[in-house]
């Protein structure tokens, strides 16, 4: 750099002029010591470094060094050495396997990337009917927090060879003594585990098995036992239903594992036919919202409603007491002896003479929709022999138990006297996925595996198996029961063989393991036996029995499982506590329904905040005798009398701070009973209010009925009416004085949609049950963050999928007040055209009543009609939120989704205040590595869950709904690699693959045979806010209900 | 600016006998004087408040906009809310300096210079807010339409945000511009006053170099002409296009023609209000009685009436036809009966109160001519405006289209914070500049003495020369 020219700074020193030398020498007065300073002479005049350069290196390093003083974050990843041969990184590897876990059983494909399980949908090709907390199981695959990482023993480390041989050693000191040794498990429905647990008595014939079901149908089991003699729960086909009549028997949702997917099955329109469905129930469920007629009767009336109703089919005087609702029973018997053996009844009571009635009814019209001969295996659980265990082990009887994957000092309801038997036992083992309370209290905790680690069989049904298969190899130091109790009993095998042999051996008959393993179900015969069994049930001393047990004087408390947390199992999963109920709407919480009435009489109220969020006041709930505190909802659609709380929460041991929510219900759940008789309920007002979360406030849909359609099935079966202007009217506009539908007018250019995919989801409102199964698989596939509780409440849930729940307004009581109904309205006034006609008849029957327009929109009916409406990004094919981003970030697709670029999103928010459908959702907060977000973001293990194919978005940018284009890009780009074209109904989407009813189907709309392409354009089908123009892709099917009878 | 005749029935705009010296006396005085113990007061007050506020900007930049009250319905609120408050209350300035500058409206030179500081500032802290309330403001630059180099990435002309970004850049330029060249010949002024060497240097940078030549008042008169003429139509398009963030979405309650022309009367009604305020303040601190008088308050006054008057009728507007729809979807509307009957029932009738009743009383003469009445009114306009804005923002997307997405909005301290901070900053700059600018165009209020000042008034009068 150095420079040789010379520069001459006047015309005098070019002239040499002495002058300038003078000047040279006095520059500076005194003499500056650089000789002394910079050392060397000979080396210094060598150096060619000038001023300039000098002060270029200084400039230079100095930044240099800074920039090299900040570091960037290090992230280590370590490639393979040698790439196992089952594995391409990048590429996703399906395995099928069964989730069974003692309350949930679902036969799931798992998706793994780079040996990491991160998805798990169901199985279509088994039928395999998923719920929510299937989907979410996966993330507790990765709970180090609740899951037991290491033997322990008293609470310290130990090894399995030491545990092994101390616990063996007092196993046969025990055998020695013939003391008496129990094995507690879940329902376990496993074959092959049966063999090996058998195997295990052999060697130790002082051990007893006992089954124990948190959440029990153990009367259920009783009364099938004494009607076909066997112990096992009856399987029911709905989908060959014409009349369902269901007393308080949840069944789309937890009833003895769930019928959901059957049920729908018989509700498909377009096939023509639609189960009559009529649900008696006290609480609002599920099933009940999806019902054709809601018939609102506390437990204790349901009873004697179930009685009467099979005095009425059989023509029987069984001894009953007469209820308020037997005016609608009669009605329902003349409905169910004309299905005949396409009527079923059930109930959710759990009453051994419930039951038998119920099981008589069926009889009684000869119901094929009942399957008295491959049963139902999901429940096995034995209440007397509960009862029976905790009091042995409170008088010392028992000596050693062995306890697999449940929780009974949480989930038992006379725990206390179960913790006090635990001390007296010589040996006390709990082998389990969780550090639950209970382990905590055993001599010895071992660490059994998840399911998604262990080997196995399940058998749900009798002769339909499901294998289970590990899709990881195990994260902790983890072993599975069936290992342990070869070990135990010395045998030198491992499971895995002893599975397979037992397999060949009595379940393939000569078929392909690799087969039965690739499908991961097996359908077979071999278990079916033929016996004849006289029952011996007499039904009058059975009613006789049942009305004198049955209590109808003071508050009923009808205990239930909510979609999210279950029996409680999963309650460390942040996905499952974000899940909003799909009722309430609340997430992160349990609480007491109560009904309008009630909580007018008693006080209670759930006001609304300035901040938008609910409060709640809290209850004093005391059962016999044991009292708590819970938080209070008031429920449209509950009983009057009645009051409901879900099981499942409460839980604290080792559960993270944010999890450890709600109010533990199991020490009111007394005999596994799920309706508690004279219960006291008092407002307690000291304790204040109780902060809930919930994702959505207004509870009706405000007058605004073209959002959500409804229909009549006889409507729609009714060719002759054309729907455009009799049940599904698209918005109409005036155009050049003609009123024209308002898709046909656009202001904008129409996308090309000539080549290339354009993508559709198609919605049916009909099928949709609302079981949040969707909501969760979006939040696996799309790494949608959790936000937890406090975020949640003030409306910042960030939920891609939600489902909107509608009540029926108040309008409903009105009209009935105002003694017109819309039918007869319309009738009267043939003038007023299409959507007036609610408003109008609301304005007339107000007037009528006397009501306020707002009051009675806004408000929800005492018992309301309930609807649900998935809603996501609509991918608009002209999006409002497309148009107002300053900086582009958001814009259409070739294949009709409408992208967020989040890179390019500055956050300003404009696309959410403008999207009518508001399913933006902005990143208030940086969600992963924030201490205050500490859910599986926030640690290695949970962050193993996330989708390596979506970003994990950082704080200040929008976010919603892809259309999955991960998942699409990769099926073409399959079918690319494969050089062909995309098949039909090759594309899907997490929703769409989630969604056991097939209410979510996705595709092609430029595929002709794509279902989607006809379902667009179905006479059900209409676009929500179609009056604005937006032209979406996401295609909602009218709501039918089957109104025809009754 | 020549001083043409004004009758002596008209009342003088400039009181007591005042020469041409007394009112340079008069202007330069705050600047060259000392601040009496009011003015500190108020300063320190404002810099805490300013400080504060910026305290909560960067927290909320350094945490995410979390830290406010807004959830996943309500994605605007008090920051867009103050954004538009702030944008309106900017308006004033160059509707009194270019508009009445070309009406050729004497009055007005009295305030312009503050009402165009006023503008200047108010301008300040609205451009603050659409960069703070980005999820991302360190990225904010992309709304720039710059080359770049992440690819063929440019922005969205469909968007009136970047419509804002331009008309919002564009008046402040040329505000700026306005402002300053009336104050050259002040500045000079003030230049040639100057004892300090100091101070005569930096105004002497100020006045950039004013000679006070003829050609120097020729093209300084052409000037301004140009400017005004240029500067007028920025009054109609700022607070349209602002309007537009509103008017081209699909809101219902947004969604509305009549907003712009509704927008610019609503923001010229509050930015006479905010002048009002300030003006009631200025004249009794820096001593401006003179200048400032009750016929200054009174026109302003009508102003108000008028604008006040046009916004009523947009109000009403909006009331009727969102029900005359008879759209379940207008049921709620921030100007309906579901409104008033809901959660925000308060806010509804803060707007009615403060906006349409209130200004009411100025139409009697004595209580517009009250300093004290106008400037409680005025404030009561800044309120009502500030609501206008919120109820527009919260109560509409409070009750989105679908019912399900109904929510509340409650603010966070850090949303009242930033608010209380950009008044805070507001009120820093307007009293720095009251002790350092020369609040009243000095050379053109010279212009007038003759015409309106009361002595020449009087002595015309006893001339008898009407």
């Amino acid at each position: 750099m150095a420079s040789n020219k010379k520069y001459w700074q006047s015309v005098e020193e070019l002239k040499e002029s002495s002058i300038v030398e003078t000047l040279q020498k006095n520059e500076f007065v005194e003499e500056i010591p650089t000789d002394e300073f910079l050392g060397d002479k000979e080396t210094l005049e060598s150096s060619s470094t000038s001023r300039r350069d000098f002060l270029k290196y200084v400039g230079f390093s100095t930044a240099a060094a800074s920039l090299a003083a900040c570091e960037g974050p290090v992230r280590k990843s370590i490639p393979y050495v040698v790439q196992p041969d089952d594995l391409i990184v990048g590429v996703a590897d399906w395995y099928a396997t069964t989730m069974s876990d003692g309350f949930d059983f679902a036969n799931v494909l798992v998706k793994t990337r780079e040996g990491r399980p991160i998805l798990v949908m169901p199985n279509k090709d088994a039928g395999a009917d998923v719920n929510a907390r299937v989907v979410a199981s996966v993330l507790s695959l990765y709970d180090h927090k609740l899951r037991l990482q290491e033997p322990t023993k008293g609470g310290s480390a130990v090894s399995w060879a030491d545990a092994d041989k101390e616990i063996i050693a007092t196993l046969n000191s025990l055998k020695a003594a013939n003391q008496p040794v129990v094995l507690l498990t879940g329902t376990l429905a496993s074959p092959s585990t049966e063999k090996v647990i058998s195997d295990f008595t052999v060697a130790y014939p002082n051990v007893k098995h006992v089954v124990y079901d948190a959440v029990s149908e153990s009367a259920t089991l009783e009364a099938f036992e004494a009607m076909y003699g066997k112990k096992a729960l009856p399987n029911y086909d709905f989908s060959k239903a014409e009349t369902i009549v269901s007393f308080g028997a949840d069944f789309i949702a937890d009833w003895q594992g769930g019928y959901e997917k059957s049920y729908i099955s018989g509700r498909k329109v377009e096939e023509g036919k639609m189960s009559y469905h009529v649900q008696v129930e006290a609480n609002m469920s599920l099933t009940g919202s999806n019902a054709d007629k809601r018939i609102v009767a506390k437990p204790s009336d349901q009873v004697f409603a179930l009685i009467n109703l099979y005095n009425a089919v059989s023509g029987e005087n069984l001894p009953s007491k007469a209820t308020p609702i037997d005016n609608q029973i009669k009605g329902l018997a003349k409905n169910l002896k004309k299905a005949g053996s396409k009527g079923v009844v059930v109930t959710g009571i759990n009453d051994k003479n419930a039951q038998l009635i119920a099981l008589a009814i069926n009889n009684c019209i000869n119901s094929q929709i009942i399957d008295t001969e491959a049963v139902n295996l999901t429940r096995q659980g034995n209440d007397t022999e509960i009862s029976q265990l905790v009091a042995d082990m409170k008088s010392g009887k028992i000596k050693g138990l062995v306890t697999y994957n449940v929780n009974p000092v949480y989930s038992l309801a006379n725990s206390s006297d179960f913790t006090e038997g635990l001390k007296k036992l010589e040996l006390s083992v709990a082998l389990t996925t969780q550090k639950d309370i209970t382990s905590t209290l055993t001599q010895y905790a071992l660490p059994a595996p998840h399911y998604l680690e262990s080997w196995g069989d399940v058998m749900t049904t009798k002769g339909v198996l499901g294998l289970v298969q590990p899709t990881i190899q195990p994260i902790f130091n983890t072993r599975q029961l069936q290992d342990v109790l070869l070990k135990w009993s010395g045998s030198s095998l491992n499971y895995y063989d002893t599975l397979k042999e037992y397999w060949s051996t009595n379940v393939l008959g000569g078929k392909s393991w690799n087969q039965a393993l690739h499908d991961g179900f097996f359908k077979t015969d071999v278990f079916s036996e033929e016996e004849v069994f006289e029952s011996l049930v007499n039904l009058s001393s059975v009613a006789t029995e049942l009305t004198k047990a049955t209590q109808s004087s003071g508050y009923e408390l009808n205990l239930y499982t909510s979609t999210a947390l279950g029996d409680g199992k999963q309650a460390n999963n942040p996905w499952l506590q974000e899940l909003p109920d799909p009722l309430t709407r609340a997430s992160w919480d349990n609480y007491l329904t109560v009904s309008m009435a009630d909580a007018k009489e008693l006080g209670f109220d759930n006001p609304v905040k300035d901040n938008g969020a609910i409060d709640g006041n809290y209850a004093d709930v005391t059962v016999n005798g044991v009292t708590k505190t819970v938080p209070v909802m008031v429920q449209p659609g509950q009983a009057i009398g009645s009051f409901g709380l879900a099981l499942g929460y409460g839980r604290t041991e080792n559960l993270k701070d944010e999890m450890q929510v709600g109010v533990n219900a199991y020490p009111f759940y007394f005999n596994g009973n799920n309706v508690q008789y004279d219960v006291k309920i008092e407002k307690n007002e000291s304790a204040g209010w109780h902060r809930f979360a919930c994702t959505q406030v207004q509870k009706t849909i405000a007058g605004r009925h073209d959002i959500l359609q409804e229909a009549s099935l006889k409507d729609v079966l009714n060719k002759n009416l054309d729907p455009k202007h009799t049940w599904n009217q698209p918005a109409m506009v005036s155009y050049d004085h003609q009123e024209v539908e308002a898709k046909t007018i656009d202001l904008w250019d129409d996308h090309n949609r000539e080549v290339g995919h354009h993508f559709n989801l198609s919605i049916d409102l009909t099928s949709c049950t609302g079981c949040g199964a969707c909501v969760v698989a979006c939040h696996s596939e799309n790494n949608v963050p959790v936000v937890g509780k406090d975020e949640v409440r003030v409306g910042r849930d960030m939920h891609w999928l939600r489902i909107d729940r509608y009540y029926s307004s108040k309008v409903e009581d009105k009209q009935a007040e105002a003694k017109m109904t819309m039918a007869q309205f319309k009738a009267d006034n043939p003038k007023i055209a299409g959507k007036d006609i609610e408003r109008k008849y609301t304005e007339k029957v107000l007037e009528l009543s006397g009501g306020d327009l707002f009051d009675a929109l806004e408000n929800p009916a005492e018992n309301p009609e309930v609807t649900f409406q998935p809603m996501m990004c609509q991918h608009c094919n002209h999006a409002p939120c497309e148009t107002v981003c300053p900086v582009a970030a958001t814009s259409h697709g070739r294949q009709g989704q409408n992208q967020m670029a989040y890179n390019r999103c500055v956050g300003t928010r404009y696309c959410a205040n403008n999207c009518p459908y508001r399913v933006r959702r902005f990143n208030w907060f940086n969600y992963a590595d924030n201490n205050e977000f500490d859910f599986n973001m926030n640690n290695e293990y949970g962050k193993m869950v996330l989708n390596p194919d979506v970003v994990v978005r950082s704080r200040g940018v929008m976010e919603k709904c892809s259309m999955c284009i991960q998942m699409t890009q990769a099926t073409i780009l399959n079918a690319k690699k494969e050089g062909r074209a995309v098949k039909a109904n090759e594309f899907e989407t997490a929703c769409s693959q989630a969604c056991s009813t097939g209410a979510m189907v996705f595709g092609d709309v430029n595929n002709p045979e794509d279902k989607v392409a006809q379902l667009k354009e179905d006479r059900r089908a209409f676009h929500v806010l179609d009056y604005i123009g937006t032209k979406p892709n996401v295609v909602y099917q009218v709501k039918v209900r089957n109104t025809n009878e009754a | 600016m020549s001083s043409h005749y004004e009758s002596s029935y008209r009342e003088p705009l400039i009181l007591g006998e005042k020469s041409y010296h007394d009112i340079t006396e008069d202007i330069a005085r705050p600047i060259e004087g000392k601040a009496n113990k009011n003015w500190y007061i108020a300063f320190y007050i404002s810099l805490a408040a300013m400080l504060w506020g910026f305290g909560c900007i960067f927290y909320t930049v350094g945490t995410g906009i979390g830290v406010w009250g807004l959830n996943k319905n309500i994605g605007w609120a008090w920051d867009i809310t103050n954004f538009v408050w702030w944008v309106g209350i900017g308006h004033a300035g160059t509707l009194i300096s270019a508009v009445l500058l070309l009406f050729r409206q004497k009055w007005r030179m009295a305030i312009n210079r503050s009402a165009e500081a006023m503008t200047i500032f108010a301008v300040f802290q609205a451009g603050l807010f659409p960069i703070i309330h980005m999820g991302r403001p360190w990225n904010g630059y992309w709304v720039l339409p710059i080359p770049n180099q992440f690819g063929s990435l440019w922005v969205n002309f469909n968007s009136p945000l970047l419509w804002d970004v331009f008309a919002i850049s564009t008046y402040l330029s040329v505000s700026l511009v306005f402002w300053w060249t009336g104050l050259l010949p002040d500045f000079a002024t003030i230049r040639d006053r100057a004892v300090k060497p100091f101070q005569k240097k930096i105004y002497a940078l100020l006045s950039f170099g004013w000679s006070g030549r003829a050609k120097d008042w020729q093209r300084f008169e052409e000037v301004s002409l140009v400017l005004a003429g240029l500067a007028t139509p920025l009054v109609l398009s700022v607070h349209t296009i602002v309007s537009m963030d509103f008017a081209t979405s699909v809101n219902p309650g947004w969604h509305s023609t009549i907003f712009p022309p509704y927008f610019v009367a609503g923001a010229i009604f509050s930015g006479f209000a905010m002048v009002q305020t300030l003006l009631g303040v200025m004249r009794k601190v820096t001593n401006m009685e003179a200048y400032i008088t009750r016929l200054h308050v009174e026109y302003m006054n009508i102003v108000i009436i008028l604008t006040g008057g046009i916004v009523a009728v947009a109000y009403a507007t909006e009331f009727f036809i969102a029900w005359y729809t008879g759209s379940p979807y207008e049921n709620y509307t921030y100007l309906s009966l579901g409104a008033e009957a809901g959660a925000y029932g308060w806010a509804f009738w803060s707007l009615m109160i403060f906006n349409i009743i209130i200004p009411q009383i100025l139409w009697i003469k004595k209580l517009r001519r009250s300093f004290i009445v106008s400037f409680l009114v005025s404030i009561a306009i800044n309120i009502g405006m500030w609501f206008e804005r919120f109820d527009i923002i919260a109560i509409v997307l409070s009750k989105g289209q679908l019912p399900s997405t109904w929510w509340r909005f409650e603010p966070t301290f850090v949303d009242v914070g930033i608010f209380i901070g950009t008044i805070g900053f507001f009120f820093v700059l307007f009293l720095l500049y009251a002790r350092t600018f020369p609040v009243i165009p000095t050379a053109e209020i010279k212009t007038i003495l003759k015409s309106s000042g009361e002595n020449f008034k009087k002595q015309r009068a006893e001339n008898n020369e009407h």
